[in-house]
């Protein structure tokens, strides 16, 4: 089974303080820590399981600067037998839709049975990678998918949908999944293989071997701004009743009844 | 400018919520850019469909089949690149759910138009199409500028567009698409509902979280029963796992889960650090402690002291009120 | 774990390289492994000296197995800095230094437990690991008056991230604040341009943070003409000792117990309020072990009317057990019968005393929350907090 594998290296902004930099339009990262993507991470998981399970070989590609080697070095530690880096830095003004066009580039020519993403990326949030590269590779996709059961080329799948219900879909591969977190338990790497991944060579391609002509976004960013601030502590007083009304007051005006 | 198309989300014989408020931002458009909004409906026997959403747009068109009953993303975009390409919309509305999202991305990129998701707010003037969305955690927002083309697709962010009000009287219009069966390589099998008990914090809205205060584990039933009533989910800090009244997949906190939800309420959690770190990020906090001084109410944007006992059954009431209200 | 074991030089090069050199003087003894606390829990083989056997055959964290890796990798995470096999060595091999030299070539990976890299992001993002913004880190001081630091005064106060930020840790700053301006000390604090001092995340492996916060607080310094510092933490108080010297030595650091001490022996404060409880001291690792400070706590104590001090029998001042706080163990979850702070607790339970004494912010956290979740009839109390109820000061 030939498996590829699509993974971001992301700053972690979940816990840090992000601030916009002299530009406008992007962001301070000097006291930021960068990771792989948390859904990718259980994408990277979920396709070495299906490595370790049906044999086969196992390509990470990554879109990015040179620090995404780090990343795709971390997915050769795990279990990638090679690796891609795409230079972002040949590219403009990228976008989900760009950055799909781009790694059907880098991977059309490769054979592939399924093709792994994360189902969103944590700095961009688009969740679109996934899905506008399965159309534009024209296989046939799932996206927030918790549980494959691949029995030759059929893929028993599952899709978390909302409210803790889940669709069950039956599909042929080849296919593109768009993997959710809690699949699976992603593996920490062993030293020996780290020592390995780093000495490894990954693929780099950029502008002389993919043309950026006819490679257009599908939108520009204007500006960043702070969404407005809304926190006050307030402690409420009155009886309980009172209280437990205003409560239910604030409840509704956030819509959350 | 070209009409304003919103599709309908439903699932399991109901319309799913977000779809009025696709409806009615797209009303708002529509309003704006002096043109009309069509909500376009895929399922089947959608006669009920037609008769609650009548008021809400312009035009209705229906395609009911049988093969449109359960969403399956190579289905319903076959049949909508057809209808778009015919009818040729200069936005197309869709939510940003489990269904927009296995949708939208694959059914833009077909139609060679330009999309882009999760958006918070919509500016359509002149052709050009700019939107607000959340990026980094939702800690910076973008505004971006859609490539100029006459069609462009979007999906929204459930809780952004207020459903309103609507008195138009929709004509329905039924057409054909030539699909007439599921795909081999992707067909839709079953629902599947969660097994009781298993329940991933991370992804409700609302949490209910419990601490040391809520004393025994026999007082749980009145939690979780709280927090059923309000449509929420029971986390806990580490004591709470610790006692073994809940188990582990429950805890908020740094060794624990981090959580985001919309509404985050605190009963009887002190706050030790672990466990703000865990939740600080939520959307609004409210906080019941009998300890005026417990550290949570230096993170909560509401504070109630008072003893939780005495608070739950009283907030459970006024809730239930306001739902049978609304209702 | 069963397969024999191969050797990788590559993989002891680059330990080795990364700090870790001691293990050439390990001879496998086994002392350290008596001396180390998660060896006091029943049921737990954490086999301190075969980390040294493995490092040296570079066949540690090497197995193909998931699960194999997994435990490994947690197993080198385990380890809470106490150093009490560094003082049964008779090699003196500092094994918390041989593991931060594996661990760091994991973070390095980025291939370390989650929590704690939320832990490093958080502190590399604010300078403080609770994620709080340093704008607030002089907040505590709130109403008490004290200056900003600037060189005329002689000493720096220092209070440490979880002092400055946290509820309950904040008292402790404050009482030994106000026991510095009773007795006339002069003082001043810096607030937001602090960064942590770092100790625990050089532990962890994080070296890159590290050297962050050492940059930051050493500039600082060094532009503010800082001299003295008096530390809260113990942990503070090693890292400013003996490991900031390396990059800037013109300051010198003791800690509140020391100064507490003298201050005693001058009477420029003078205990006198009865304090009529039995008291059970429990030496901090950092500041008795590490740093060999036993003395002067007990002579704050023993100079408070009415109070009564007892000892952990056995595993006190050089044997104390660790509360597990250290090299990040505050923010790392063992299930309940693998907790270093719940067998102290026992020790300290036996002794029947009715206040346990800290001195240290890691301490009295890890304590306060194992009283709560063991349901033990005693309180925690810093000795700052303790003298400063003996000194009436408010």
């Amino acid at each position: 089974m030939d498996i590829i594998v699509c993974i971001k290296r992301v700053a972690q902004t979940a816990e840090a303080d992000v601030k916009i930099d002299s530009s406008g339009k992007d962001i301070v990262k000097d006291r930021l820590t960068f990771d792989m993507n948390e859904s990718d991470t259980y994408a990277l998981e979920e396709a070495i399981l299906l490595k370790e399970k049906f044999g086969g070989t196992l390509t990470a590609v990554s879109l990015g600067t040179v620090q995404a080697e780090d990343t795709l070095r971390i997915a050769l530690a795990k279990g990638a037998d090679s690796a891609i880096r795409i230079k972002a830095e040949d590219f403009e003004g990228l976008d989900g839709y760009k950055t799909a066009q781009l790694l059907k580039a880098a991977i059309k020519d490769l054979k592939f049975d399924v093709v792994f993403t994360g189902c969103i990326a944590t700095d961009d949030y688009y969740s679109q990678v996934g899905v506008t590269l399965a159309e534009l590779l024209g296989v046939p996709h799932a996206t927030l998918v918790t549980k494959i059961d691949i029995q030759d080329t059929k893929a028993q799948v599952h899709r978390e949908l909302e409210g803790g219900l889940m669709e069950h879909l039956e599909m042929t591969l080849p296919a593109l999944f768009t993997i959710q977190t809690g699949i699976n338990e992603p593996r920490y790497a062993s030293l020996i293989a780290i020592r390995r991944a780093a000495k490894k060579e990954i693929k780099v391609i950029g502008a002389s071997e993919i043309d950026p002509i006819g490679i257009q976004a599908n939108a520009s960013l204007e500006e960043l701004f702070t969404p407005p601030a809304g926190k006050r502590a307030e402690i409420l007083t009155g009886s309980v009743d009172e209280i437990s009304a205003k409560v239910a007051g604030i409840i509704k005006e956030k819509g959350l009844i | 400018m070209n009409e304003i198309f919103a599709l309908v989300e439903h699932r399991q014989g109901i319309i799913r919520d977000i779809t009025y408020e696709l409806l009615s931002c797209g009303r708002k458009l529509a309003e704006k850019g002096n043109t009309k909004l069509t909500a376009v409906i895929l399922g089947y026997n959608t006669d009920n469909f037609v008769q609650i959403l009548k008021g809400q747009a312009h035009r209705l068109l229906v395609v009911d089949n049988e093969v449109y009953e359960d969403f399956n993303s190579e289905v319903y975009q076959t049949a909508l690149t057809e209808i778009i390409k015919r009818q040729n919309p200069v936005l197309t509305l869709i939510s940003h759910s489990a269904f927009g999202m296995d949708l939208c991305p694959a059914l833009a990129a077909q139609l060679g138009m330009p999309f882009t998701t999760d958006c918070l707010d919509v500016e359509l003037a002149e052709h050009k199409l700019k939107v607000t969305r959340q990026i980094y955690d939702g800690k910076l927002n973008a505004k971006v500028l859609l490539r100029e083309n006459a069609g462009y697709m979007i999906t929204l962010r459930s809780g952004c567009f207020p459903a309103g009000e609507s008195s138009l009287d929709g004509v329905v219009e039924k057409i054909d698409t030539p699909v007439s069966a599921q795909p081999d390589y992707r067909k839709f099998i079953e629902y599947i509902e969660a097994a009781v008990g298993e329940v991933d914090i991370t992804k409700s809205d609302i949490l209910v979280s419990v601490g040391r205060g809520v004393k025994e584990k026999a007082n749980l039933s009145i939690i979780e029963d709280f927090a059923e009533t309000i449509g929420g989910v029971v986390g806990c800090s580490r004591p709470v796992v610790d006692a073994g009244w809940l188990p582990k997949d429950r805890q908020i906190g740094s060794s624990g889960k981090t959580v985001k939800p919309k509404l985050y309420i605190g009963l009887g959690i002190s706050g030790a650090f672990q466990h703000i770190v865990g939740m600080k990020g939520a959307d609004t906090i409210i906080a019941v402690n009998k300890d005026p001084n417990a550290p949570i109410f230096s993170e909560a944007d509401y504070g109630i002291v008072d003893d939780l006992f005495k608070v739950v059954p009283v907030l459970k009431t006024k809730i239930l009120e306001m739902k049978q209200a609304k209702g | 774990m069963g397969s024999a074991i191969k050797m990788n030089t590559e993989v002891r090069a680059a330990i080795i390289e990364s700090g870790g050199d001691d293990v050439i003087k390990c001879y496998q003894c086994g002392r350290c492994m008596a001396a180390c606390p998660w060896n006091l829990l029943g049921g737990l083989n954490y086999a301190t000296y075969r980390f040294c056997q493995r490092i040296k055959l570079g066949a540690i964290i090497d197995s193909e197995e998931k699960e194999a890796i997994a435990a490994d990798t947690i197993d080198v995470f385990r380890c809470v800095g106490c150093d009490a096999c560094k003082s049964e060595c008779p090699r003196g091999v500092g094994l918390s230094d041989v593991l931060r030299a594996v661990r760091r070539i994991l973070v390095d990976f980025n291939s370390y437990p989650g929590e704690l890299k939320s832990v490093v992001a958080r502190l590399f993002n604010s300078g403080n690991p609770l994620g709080e913004p340093a704008e607030k880190r002089a907040d505590w001081a709130e109403g008490l008056n004290i200056p900003q630091y600037t060189e005329v005064n002689e000493y720096l106060y220092f209070p440490c991230c979880l002092p400055a930020y946290d509820a309950r840790a904040k008292k402790v700053a404050q009482a030994s604040a106000r026991i510095l301006k009773r007795a006339g000390i002069s003082f001043g604090i810096m607030g937001k341009d602090e960064f942590c001092c770092g100790e625990a995340v050089r532990r962890v492996g994080a070296e890159k943070v590290f050297q962050t916060a050492v940059k930051q607080n050493t500039e600082l310094f060094k532009k503010a003409k800082v001299q003295k510092v008096i530390a809260t933490s113990p942990h503070c108080l090693v890292t400013f000792t003996k490991e900031y010297p390396e990059y800037y030595d013109g300051f010198e650091t003791l800690h509140a117990v020391q100064v507490f001490d003298q201050l005693i022996k001058e009477k420029k404060i003078v205990p006198k309020k009865p304090f009529g409880k039995t008291v059970v001291y429990h030496d901090p690792c950092t500041l008795g072990r590490q740093m060999d400070i036993f003395d002067e706590p007990r002579a704050i104590l023993k100079s408070i009317p009415g109070l009564n001090l007892v000892e952990v029998p056995v595993f006190n001042r050089e044997f104390s057990v660790c509360c597990g706080g250290g090299s990040m163990g505050l923010w790392l979850d063992w299930p309940q019968d693998e907790r270093l702070a719940n067998i102290r607790t026992e020790q300290i339970l036996e002794t029947g005393a009715d206040i346990l004494c800290v001195a240290c912010p890691y301490c009295l956290h890890m304590f306060e929350e194992t009283m709560k979740s063991m349901d033990a009839d005693i309180e925690v109390m810093d000795i700052s907090e303790i003298l400063e109820a003996s000194l009436e000061l408010r």
